[in-house]
């Protein structure tokens, strides 16, 4: 009797253990997780509701807010610049990245590596902020530095860049693309540099394959995975993206490079129309949550196997 | 690494043609905003943007931290507010994230597993969101009016990249010395704070620095949730933006005192930079 009496309080001791361990490391983590989707909801809320001044107002209006977004011109032309953003900043900086990688493994230069990693990489410490701020003085039409040095060379320059409302959203990812082309470079190396692939590479190598020929059927394939992380990052933050936007053009000129994050500034803060700025904000989350579904998945059993 | 190395002429001149692209793309804004910083006014409105200053005119950047007759947003209170609110996040994602992301990278079940996908999700949760409510928050509580108003939206934001990052450090760490210890009777967290953490500060530096750079550059939240009293070096950066407002060489000072702190760390702590950005990149 006086064993089973001790397990049992061995018993309970270690529940209360794993108890207190489970609250000590995870309490924090958990409380701010339940604010960070209790706010998410609360965004919901708000989204269906009839919050048009600067009190709120709960009363429920089912999808009114959706519907009038829809039937507005300019959210539609967001959707399309969201779209270019998407597809641009993603695939070049993609395809530029494997290709400098790999440039880098076959260049017979010592030291490049780092000199290169150092020179595209800076950009990442750097705030959007700050990096519009320049590109927007670098792309200024008259007294811009682009401009000047062509000029000086004696080309009249053709390009108005960020203010010519039909090709400014291009000129836009492009600082995009050139802030986050270090980055998508050493998240490519880092793939490149598994025990299994180089020993793949060395015998391609060996048998004598092309230089370009192991690039696209031994390397390319078998780094599905980390491209997979960066395309799912770039998706992510290009589609996120407002700073450039904001700082450059302001979704300017007219609308021309509107997107859907300053579509939320100016419906919710400017027009005073909280719920449909909430709209907004829950449509992006849901094409996010889209986006990051195959990278959650894989970081999962990638975490637990 | 393979020696995959290769002498063929073509792909020498590939390379140099690639790098001299490069390092025009890349080193003319940070040349240019750099030299310009230290021209007077008159120089700049010469336009002769590559040339070296006649005289490095450090007054701007006095004139950009406390301001002057040409540059009306005196960035010094901006940045102390900045450092504020990004040392405590920091501090704080760093400790509270360690202690969740070895949880949840040592205990293997079906809770960490739900708890794992709401923090994956978290992780690129898009600000506009959370934005309205959290807006709602901060200024019904009053937060809004000091530095905690900000402190909290940024740690709600950065807790699950904090443990994320630290648990695939924690992943990678052998499990050994844990193991041994537990067999001597230590709980988990005598364990996590005698053994693990005094090994894992490399570990830690990364992710302060990953959080640190993050917070730092905040913008969209900074914008929003303004006050003037606890206003954000991004923020008042973002006011002197525009050829209207204010000269360029007062502008790339003042940009130039914005990334200065961020830069310095990547500079000098390049290794454990990279480091974190591959550990957010689930590489390890």
């Amino acid at each position: 009797v006086i064993g089973i009496k001790a397990l049992r309080r061995q018993k309970t001791k270690r529940l209360r253990d794993s108890v207190l361990e489970f609250l000590v490391f995870t309490l924090p983590l958990v409380v701010f997780l339940v604010i960070l989707y209790g706010t998410l909801a609360w965004n919901f809320y708000v989204s269906t509701a009839n919050w048009v001044s600067t009190a709120p107002d709960y009363t429920f209006t089912g999808l009114k807010w959706y519907q009038y977004l829809f039937h507005q011109n300019r959210f539609w032309v967001d959707v399309q610049n969201n779209l270019k953003w998407l597809i641009l900043g993603v695939l070049p900086t993609v395809v530029a990245a494997i290709f400098l990688a790999y440039l880098l493994e076959l260049a017979p230069f010592p030291g490049i590596e780092s000199y290169v990693r150092t020179l595209i990489l800076y950009p990442v410490a750097m705030s959007f902020v700050v990096t519009g701020t320049i590109w927007s003085w670098l792309y200024q039409p008259e007294k811009g530095v682009f401009n000047t040095i062509l000029a000086s060379l004696g080309v009249q320059s053709p390009f108005t860049y960020t203010n010519d409302p039909a090709t400014a959203t291009y000129w836009l990812v492009l600082i995009f693309v050139w802030q986050y082309l270090g980055f998508a470079v050493i998240i490519i190396q880092s793939s490149f540099r598994t025990a299994e692939l180089q020993e793949m590479v060395e015998a391609a190598n060996v048998e004598g394959a092309s230089k370009p020929r192991i690039l696209f059927s031994v390397i390319i394939p078998n780094i599905r995975s980390g491209i997979l992380v960066l395309v799912s990052l770039l998706l992510i933050n290009s589609l996120k993206v407002f700073d450039i936007v904001w700082i450059v053009t302001r979704g300017g000129p007219g609308i021309a490079t509107d997107v859907l994050a300053t579509n939320m500034i100016v419906t919710a803060y400017d027009q005073r129309l909280a719920s449909a700025g909430a709209a907004i904000g829950v449509i992006i989350f849901l094409i996010a949550f889209i986006l990051v579904i195959p990278y959650t998945i894989y970081a999962l059993r990638r975490w637990f196997d | 690494v393979v020696r995959l190395k290769s002498r063929s002429n073509t792909l020498k001149l590939l390379v140099i043609v690639v790098l001299i692209v490069l390092t025009c793309a890349y080193l003319l804004p940070i040349y240019v905003m750099i030299t310009n910083s230290l021209k007077t006014l008159p120089e700049i409105q010469q336009r002769t943007y590559l040339a070296f200053p006649q005289q490095a005119q450090l007054k701007n950047y006095t004139d950009a931290l406390f301001g002057s007759r040409d540059f009306l947003i005196p960035m010094a209170k901006p940045i102390v507010n900045s450092s504020i609110i990004t040392g405590v996040v920091t501090l704080l994602a760093c400790f509270f994230g360690g202690l969740g992301g070895y949880y949840l990278s040592r205990v293997k079940t079906t809770f960490t597993r739900v708890i794992f996908v709401l923090v994956g999700i978290a992780l690129y949760l898009p600000y506009q969101a959370v934005i309205i409510p959290l807006t709602t928050i901060t200024a019904k509580t009053g937060l809004i009016n000091s530095h905690f108003g900000l402190i909290l939206c940024y740690l709600i934001i950065n807790m699950p990249l904090a443990s994320v990052l630290m648990g695939t450090f924690f992943l990678s760490f052998p499990h050994e010395l844990e193991e041994s210890a537990e067999v001597d009777g230590a709980s988990k967290i005598q364990i996590f704070f005698r053994i693990v953490v005094p090994v894992s500060l490399p570990a830690y530096a990364s992710v302060a620095i990953i959080i640190f750079t993050q917070v730092w550059n905040e913008f969209f939240i900074a914008l929003t949730l303004i006050t003037p009293k606890t206003q954000t070096v991004q923020v008042a950066m973002a006011m002197t933006q525009g050829s209207t407002i204010s000269p360029y060489n007062l502008q790339m000072a003042a940009s130039l005192l914005t990334v200065g702190v961020p830069l310095l760390c990547f500079l000098f702590l390049g290794r454990y930079f990279i480091r974190g950005v591959l550990a957010g990149a689930l590489k390890g």
